[in-house]
């Protein structure tokens, strides 16, 4: 096992930015720590990297315990949102300090950042400054910075978060390859569900300081352990009284079975190839459900239309909270 | 640089220009180009450098230039040092009493120097300061000495590099250092490869203002150096000396070298910030 966290606590003042939190992240694998802003999975990162001391509880990283190492003997590759390049060196030489720090003789950190920057496809920019970069490229520069250390653990908060969404979505998937490639036991803060479910082998949900639950982006999907999850990790809405994924709502003109509820069509809101319905209910419930532009134009959907409301078979519901939760 | 946007232009806006150039122009610009005029031109004789070739035949004159350089030097030294290790302290830790400091550090910008003066004799004078026989009996003398004279011009130019540095750390935040402390680097290495040089420019503009603040200190120096000629005269004194004594057309040329020094300076400093932009 790569990186264990037990019993770590840790408060500013009076907010408890993490509680008794208990975390095994296992070897070479990609992990999200996915959660909503200000819910403490930066500071998990960071009291995993060293940059922040927890109150109380240990981490250990492979097999050592790091509790009370400093962040320079952790031999953790940092990435952070803002991509911290070192503004006055050029990419390789950015590439290189980690290198330069342990005193590697000089051909073979040259070679070695070669070798990144290959990697990180940034060969041809070797030369220029961090600002003569974009975005992205300054990203996949600090990566290939984190990486030069040969780190035992890769963390990366939130490394996407501050790109536009296109590079966001090519970087994404270039990471995820990147990773398939070199193995190193990764860990990276998102609040991007659908970069969660996408990139990561296993995901861990951090909600107000605590975990929420830990799985593979097909068990927190299919079987959230709780209403939390389930509303992060997607769109929910209630029918029946039960939470409910709007692409597994099934509208038809007639009933389909006795959990068909019939309603009226209030709104029709068409985003790219989905269109989503909003259908009231004769029993009052707001249902919202997904379908694609295909298949709303054959049942000629429009507002004031009545139709049926169904689950899908094999489709996960849980009860609704109640209203007060 | 983005395009800044820029107001329209009204008759205000001419009347605002005229105003700002009037002042600058009579308050500033027109008395120093006077003492350059006066520095080279004699009445009845016309133009001459006869005031400089007194100022560098004579000895005496020479050891207080030597002497305000060496002064300012020294002091610009010592406010680098320190300056650079409390704009660090200041915005990197936290501490009570943090503001304080930071209101202390102002002190010296609005206390005038003939306070500061006095206030460090108080302290070092040699034979009823505070501090100063103590030091006096292990054979320092501080006050109508050297020591004081560096310490009366470190005192008063001690806020520039600070004020100057502090900017700029808060402004590169802590994320580089961070960085730089994950891939290994001690917070020695890391000051030196990473904070050093993001700071750099700030440092270099605190220096020289301080350089050129120092090299001009008078009020302060006066009080503690004792003026003795040939010893703890310095170049400001001097000036004062030889204008008190008639011989205005020496006091014009020592005051146009000091002048010169603090322009070229602030030329250095222009310089470089329109560099420094360029390089951002």
């Amino acid at each position: 096992m790569s990186i264990e966290v037990s019993g770590v606590n840790k408060r500013y003042g009076d907010f408890v930015a993490l509680e008794d939190i208990n975390l095994t992240i296992p070897t070479g694998q990609l992990t999200a720590l996915l959660g909503p802003s200000g819910g403490g999975k930066t500071t998990l990162l960071r009291v995993i990297a060293g940059l922040e001391t927890p109150d109380s509880g240990s981490v250990v990283i492979e097999g050592k315990d790091a509790t009370s190492l400093p962040v320079q003997k952790r031999n953790v590759g940092f990435v952070f949102q803002h991509y911290a390049a070192f503004k006055h060196l050029s990419v390789a030489k950015n590439v290189a300090f980690g290198l330069e720090i342990r005193k590697r003789p000089r051909a073979e950190i040259a070679a070695k950042v070669e070798e990144l920057l290959e990697l990180v496809h940034l060969s041809q920019f070797a030369n220029r400054l961090p600002s003569q970069l974009s975005g992205g490229q300054r990203q996949r520069m600090a990566l290939a910075r984190a990486l030069a250390i040969e780190p035992s653990v890769l963390l990366l908060d939130e490394p996407f978060g501050a790109l536009d969404a296109k590079v966001r979505k090519e970087l994404r998937d270039w990471l995820r390859r990147l990773h398939d490639e070199v193995h190193v036991t990764t860990v990276f803060v998102t609040h991007d569900q659908e970069e969660a479910l996408e990139v990561a082998d296993e995901i861990v949900v951090v909600n107000q300081g605590g975990i929420e639950q830990i799985g593979t982006p097909e068990q927190l999907y299919d079987e959230p352990a709780n209403d939390f999850v389930m509303s992060f990790l997607g769109d929910v809405t209630t029918l029946g009284g039960a939470l409910i994924r709007p692409h597994d709502v099934e509208v038809t003109p007639s009933p389909i079975s006795e959990h068909s509820l019939e309603g009226t069509v209030s709104r029709v809101l068409r985003i790219g190839f989905e269109v989503r319905l909003t259908v009231l209910t004769d029993d009052g419930e707001v249902v919202t459900a997904e379908l694609t532009r295909t298949h709303a134009r054959a049942l000629q959907l429009e507002e004031g239309v009545n139709v049926f409301v169904t689950p899908s078979p094999g489709a996960y519901t849980m009860p609704a909270p109640s209203p007060a939760a | 640089m983005a395009e800044t946007r820029r107001a329209p232009r009204t008759p205000l806006t001419y009347v605002l220009r005229l105003v700002v150039i009037a002042y600058l122009g009579l308050l500033v610009a027109w008395p120093v180009v006077l003492v350059a005029w006066n520095a080279f031109h004699v009445p009845d004789v016309g133009f001459t450098t006869e005031a400089f070739a007194g100022i560098f035949g004579d000895p005496q004159m020479m050891h207080a230039i030597q002497l305000t350089c060496m002064a300012a030097v020294v002091a610009t030294l010592i406010n680098l040092v320190f300056g650079v290790s409390i704009s660090l302290l200041l915005v990197r830790t936290e501490f009570p009493g943090k503001r304080v400091l930071s209101a202390l550090i102002d002190l010296p910008l609005s206390v005038s120097p003939i306070v500061v003066g006095l206030a460090l004799v108080l302290v070092y004078g040699g034979r009823d300061g505070w501090f100063g026989p103590t030091l006096e009996s292990a054979g320092i003398q501080v006050i109508f000495a050297t020591p004081g004279i560096i310490m009366a011009t470190a005192f008063v130019s001690l806020p520039l590099v600070i004020r100057e540095v502090i900017p700029v750390l808060e402004e590169i935040g802590t994320e580089q250092e961070q960085a730089a402390a994950s891939l290994g680097a001690s917070s020695w290495q890391t000051f030196w490869r990473i904070t050093l040089p993001g700071i750099k420019w700030a440092v270099i503009y605190g220096v020289v203002l301080t350089l050129a603040r120092s090299l001009g200190e008078f009020g302060a120096v006066k009080v503690v150096s004792g003026n003795v000629l040939g010893q703890t005269r310095t170049a400001t004194l001097a000036v004062e000396e030889k204008y008190l004594n008639f011989d205005q057309q020496g006091a014009y040329a020592v005051a146009f070298l000091l002048a010169s020094v603090s322009v070229i300076c602030i030329l250095v400093v222009f310089v470089l910030r329109a560099r420094g932009a360029r390089v951002r």
